[in-house]
Formats: C-alpha cells, structure tokens, sequence
C-alpha cells in the first residue's frame, strides 16, 4: 500500500498544506491567542501599574504599626507599590482628601486607605478611591493591615506566637484529585480548563483538517487532473497520499498548538494563580496524539469520499450533514461532560469510533481513565478504519471520475455494487 | 508481435453498455488511431486501457502479460480533459508528475528543463500555473506526458481545443515519439487528423468495434469501388446511371461510388464522353471520412447526418 508513488503524493501534499496561509494562520493564531489570554490573565492577576496608596489612620501608634508592617510586606518587595503615611484624624480627613481629589482623578494616586482607631474593634476600615471596586488592591493590603490590627488587638493579651498565627491566617480551601494514583494531587481548575482546551483543539483540526481534504479532493475532481494522476497510481494510492499528507499536517499543527500550552502552563513567564495552574502529563499527551492519528485517518476516509461524491463545494456542504454530525456530536458530548465526566453516556462515547476521538482525551482530563479503556478506545477506532477504508476507497474510486449531476444517496449505495 | 492486445473488453454503467466486447491490437512501433463518434466509447476504451476503469469483462495484456502496474509506468496519458494544480509551480508540477511515475533526480529535471526551452517556457517555470496562458498549459500538459520518456502515449483527443500552433507542434511530438520507436494510441473524432497521422486504426461505434486494421489495407479495401472526383460542371446525370450505386458530395471533392470494382474506368469513359472538366479523378481513394460515414453515419439504417464529425 505504501510506496514511492504514495510518497510523492504525501510530499505534494505536505507541501501544498504546510505553506497554506490558513495551516499558517490557524497555527500561529492559536497560540498567540492562548499566550495573550494567558498574559492578559496573567496582568489582570499580577496588577499592572505602579500603585501608590496613602495609608491614613488617627494614631502615630497605627500609623507607625502600619508603615513597619507594610514595608516589609511582598508589596513593597515587588516595588510596584509605594506608600505614604500620614497621622490625622477624621475632621482632618476630609481637607485632606479634597486636596488629594487631582491626584486621585488624575491616576497619580491609587487610593487613600483610612484606618480609624475603632477598627481595633470592628476591623472596619475606609478605601477612597477612583475605582474602590478594584479588589486586587485591597486583598493585597487586606493581609498586612489584618496583621497588624490583630498583633495589636491580642498584643495585649497574653497569647503565645503560634495562637497569633492562627488567628491571623483566613481559611485556605485546597481542591484534591482522588484517583487511583497513589499521591493525591491537588486540583484547582486546571483540569476544566485543559478539558475545555483539549476538545476545542480536537474539533477546530477535525473540522479544518476535514475541510481541507474536502476541497482539495473536488478541486482534483472539478479541475480534471485527477484523470492524469489516475493514469500514474491507483485510486486507492491516491486516496491513501492524501489521507496521509492531511493526517501529518493535522498532527504537526497539533504538536505545536500542544507544545504552545505546555510552554505556557510550565513557564514561570506567566505567573498563574494555583487554582488554575493547568497540568499535562505525558501519557494524556501521548494517548491524545496516538489516538488523533487514528481518528484522523478514520474522518479523513470520509471526507475524501464526500469530496469525490460531489462535484463542487456548494454541494459538497449540503451533502456533509452526516460526516458533521460525527464532528458535532461529540463534541457537543465532550462539554456536557465537564458537567459530570461518569456519565453512562459519556463513557459510552468514550468508546465508540468516530466519536471517542474527541471524548476520551477530554475524559482523560477529568477522570482517571483505565488503561485498558484508552487501549480500547484505539483498537475500536482502527477497526473502524479496516471497516470504513474499504466502503470510502470504493466511493471514492467510482466518484472521483464522475461528473454531472449531484448523485442522490440511494446511487452512491449502488457505486458499492460496481467493479471499478 | 502486436505491443498491446485488447480482447473482448466490455464496460457497463447501469443499463448502458459503454463498450461492448471490443478487441483489438496494436502494432509494434505505430500509430495507431481511435477513432469514432463523440459518446462512441472511445474514452471509456482507453479508460479500460490505462486501468482507470476496470472492465467488467475481457483485458488488456502489453506483451503477454495483463497491465497492470508495470504498464502505467510506461505509459504517457494525455486525458480529453486536461488539468492541471493551479497554485502549483510549472517546473514543480512537472517533477511531480514524473515522480509519479517512478521518475526522479537530476536527470528528470535536466530534460524537464529542456523541454521547457524548447516550448518557450523556461521562462515561466517558476509561475504558478494558474498565470499561464491557457496554450501555454496545455503545452506544459504535453512535456508531462512525455517527460518521463514513456514507452507509450496514449493521448484522448488531443487536438481537441489546441491553437494551430499547438497542434502543429502536438503533431511534431508524436512524429518524433514515434521515430524513436514509441507507440503512440491516440483517439479522435477528426478524420483528418487520424488519416494524415495513423498506420492503424480501430473505428468504434455504440461501444462496438466496426472496423480495424491498417489505414492503407482498410483504404484499398473501400476504395475499389470509390472514386474521389473534383471537377467543374454538372454530373447529376450520373444519378440515374445504372453502373453508379451512390454520389456523395464532399463539397471540394465528390465522392462516387460504382457497383462493380472494374467499373471505374467506365465511370471515366463516361464522364469525358459527356465532356465534364475533370480537374482530378483519382480510382481507387476513399477518404477514412467518407469511411466514417458509410459506416457509422446512418442512424438507425435511415440516413441521418453525423453530427460534430
């Protein structure tokens, strides 16, 4: 089945593809989104400008408090953040913030904080600011100020270190993943994330990698040439070069989409809060290309043959509904799995053929998966491959010469019974 | 030794018969002509002959042995509808092309190279297909069906929508393939062409074979009793003549045809008795034209015109 011949073909087509400007664009496209979402997130996180907050409070003991707590806090580390202090009380206050109302408006101030002595009590404090909706800022001093008022709350009371600890720390909640492994690993959003991430992936390249084939096919059916190419090889050789050279090119945009979000998830560029660190292991990477290479060629069949049914795009689109709904459904399947990734009929989809290309990598990310299943999984989908190659190859040799009208399904059934 | 037998090859689509039980041979070192009607199953015969369709009955066996292949390899095919990969680059498709058929390296590039100076294109042979003229293809179409020195050309109507030039150089390929010892098949539905070119022709008509052989023997055989006249004046006298069976007038030519072979000398007799100007009389000639249409130009046995013949 594979020989010279066929390898020309892959290489022409490899050729044509990998210097397409869609291959170009999607490829590229993809990651830049990803590593500018992830920026974005990142900056959004990290806040982005030089903040300066005027920390105000009634008492030079405060106030003092304040400033020795503050300038050894990771905010004044990072030297994004400056700080003036100031001692006055609440009559004050208001001069005070009229004079600083330019400052405010005009973006040289961030905000003033006004920490009254009564906060000793009730931990109430004021935040004056142009955009106080702003909670980055205000979790950030939230930490040191809370320290500080609780060092001096209890300061008083005989309490060893580790009781002021306690009493200074919130509440941490931590996500575990429980799988059979036998460390169980913490979990935030990551894995939705890389779920959402791996069946977007799958279904951009089923659709583009299929629309692709579809268009070259008719434009070798519509442009005559298939009768000179058909003169050097068989149609099966044909058919067998173009499902290759469209496979490698799918799995090289894969490999580098998937290269793109492992740099990003393990670079420390991008500073991404725990909750949704994304972590990949091998073996999802591993199963999710072997079974990508598979799926490939089992779609790629199908969409050769369509292409060989119709004469021209318009047709072609019409005539896709099935082939479509193969790419839909599971992917339709593999977000309502996020909902609840043990559901019978995700698991079921898990396994079929066609539709298993997209599930059982999104499951993979949500669930442990038996080994034996992801063995599964791939030996039915090359099953269908023996099952759908041969009917395709058929489809395809007697389509790929006729011309004319748009045949109607119950002769393309009928191209099955001739010897071509 | 025939180079290629086809025997008894038939291709059925759903109720039609496209060829119906056609043999024939083609000689060693000729070139040999397929010629019928439009629809007449031509392309579908050769279809067969490539091994793009599969017969539903009978084979085609190059020199013993069934085609496969080996006879692909050999073959240059010229298809009735030619095409070409639009964003593909002259010389690149060329390459490709010969890679197809098992050809690569150098030495292919050498001769792609040269074909494409002696065709103008040189040039041109990094322009995406798509900005050639349409002449300019069709000759890129010629250098790919010969690039890799095949054994055989077999060409689907060539001449069909080729420039003067183009066909006059289409004509110089093929006299050149065929002094270096190739076969070249090649189907028409032009008379001319297959007249002034072949040395064997097969004529095919509703998917059957109707005649074959060498265009000299085929000639002499019909043309005993043919004679192709030119002249000046009227001759419908002749019409009534009882040693006359059919005139037929060819515009240039007429043609006439006598009951008997050893009549046409009478036919001379009787026309320069009547004084008729004879510019040219030429016994026993028969254009493969009027050939045609004696035998595959009547629809149905009641004398319907041939159309695009």
């Amino acid at each position: 089945m594979f020989n010279a011949r066929v390898l020309a073909i892959v290489k022409r087509e490899l050729r044509e593809k990998l210097i397409s400007k869609s291959f170009i664009l999607m490829t590229i496209l993809f990651p830049l989104l990803l590593f500018g979402m992830a920026g974005i997130q990142a900056l959004i996180f990290t806040d982005k400008s030089n903040d300066k907050v005027d920390i105000v409070s009634d008492t030079e003991t405060l106030t003092n408090s304040f400033q020795n707590e503050l300038m050894k806090s990771d905010l004044m580390k990072d030297g994004k953040t400056s700080f003036a202090f100031f001692t006055m009380d609440r009559s004050a206050l208001k001069s005070f913030l009229d004079g600083k109302k330019k400052d405010l408006l005009g973006n040289k101030l961030t905000g003033v904080v006004y920490i009254p002595s009564s906060a000793l009590k009730d931990k109430k404090i004021e935040y004056y600011s142009q955009t106080p909706s702003n909670i980055s800022l205000s979790r950030k001093l939230e930490g040191p100020l809370n320290k500080v008022l609780i060092d001096i709350y209890f300061g008083n009371k005989s309490l060893t270190p580790e009781e002021l600890d306690f009493a200074r720390k919130g509440i941490d909640v931590t996500g575990f993943k429980v799988s059979k492994e036998e460390n169980i690993k913490e979990e935030g959003y990551g894995s939705l994330i890389l779920s959402y991430v791996f069946t977007f992936l799958l279904y951009i390249s089923l659709l583009l990698t299929g629309q692709l084939m579809l268009q070259s096919v008719i434009e070798e059916k519509s442009s005559k040439i298939v009768e000179v190419i058909l003169s050097s090889v068989s149609p099966r050789e044909l058919m067998t070069g173009k499902i290759i050279g469209s496979a490698l090119t799918a799995l090289i945009q894969m490999s580098i989409w998937l290269a793109a979000i492992i740099t990003v998830t393990s670079s420390a560029i991008y500073a991404l809060p725990p909750e949704v660190m994304v972590s990949i292991t091998t073996t999802q990477v591993v199963f999710l290309m072997v079974n990508f290479a598979v799926g490939l060629v089992l779609f790629l069949s199908l969409f050769g043959m369509m292409g060989a049914i119709f004469d021209n795009p318009q047709d072609a689109q019409s005539g896709m509904w099935p082939v479509m709904i193969l790419i839909i459904a599971p992917f339709l399947i593999a977000m309502s799995m996020m909902q609840n990734p043990n559901s019978p009929i995700a698991n079921a989809f898990a396994l079929v053929p066609f539709t298993s290309v997209m599930v059982m990598p999104v499951k993979m990310t949500l669930v442990e998966v038996p080994v034996w299943q992801l063995f599964a999984c791939v030996v039915l989908n090359i099953a269908a491959i023996f099952l759908v190659f041969p009917i395709a190859g058929k489809i395809y040799r007697v389509g790929i010469l006729r011309t004319g009208k748009k045949p109607k399904w119950s002769e393309v059934v009928k191209w099955l019974k001739y010897k071509y | 030794m025939y180079a290629l037998e086809v025997k008894d090859l038939t291709k059925r689509f759903n109720s039609l018969v496209a060829v119906d039980h056609a043999s024939f041979e083609v000689p060693e070192g000729s070139i040999f002509g397929l010629i019928g009607r439009n629809g007449a199953g031509k392309t579908t015969t050769i279809r067969m002959m490539m091994n793009i369709y599969l017969p539903d009955e009978g084979d085609v066996v190059l020199r013993g042995v069934k085609i496969g292949q080996e006879f692909k390899n050999q073959v240059g095919y010229l298809p009735e509808e030619r095409g070409l990969y639009k964003k593909m680059k002259v010389l690149e498709t060329l390459l490709y092309f010969a890679e197809l058929k098992g050809k690569s390296g150098k030495e292919v590039q050498k001769n792609a190279e040269k074909y494409l100076k002696r065709f103008d294109l040189f040039d041109r042979r990094l322009s995406k297909v798509e900005d050639l003229s349409k002449g300019n293809q069709q000759k890129m179409q010629f250098i790919s069906t010969i690039l890799h020195d095949p054994e055989f050309i077999i060409l689907d109507e060539p001449f069909s929508g080729l420039d003067p030039v183009n066909t006059n150089l289409l004509k110089d390929i093929i006299l050149e393939m065929k002094q270096r010892g190739k076969i070249i098949i090649f189907s028409t539905h032009l008379m001319d062409f297959a007249e002034k070119m072949c040395d064997h022709i097969v004529m095919i008509d509703h998917g059957k074979i109707i005649l074959k052989g060498s265009l000299a023997g085929i000639k002499s055989k019909y043309g005993q009793r043919n004679v192709s006249l030119t002249h000046a004046g009227d001759i419908s006298f002749l019409k009534d003549n009882p040693i006359v069976e059919k005139i037929e007038d060819f515009g240039n030519s007429t043609g006439i045809k006598v009951k008997e072979a050893n009549q046409t000398q009478q036919l001379l007799k009787l026309l320069v008795d009547r004084g008729v100007p004879i510019k040219k009389f030429d016994a026993n000639e028969i254009s493969l034209h009027e050939i045609f249409i004696e035998l595959a130009g009547r629809e149905d046995g009641n004398g319907k015109e041939v159309r695009n013949v």
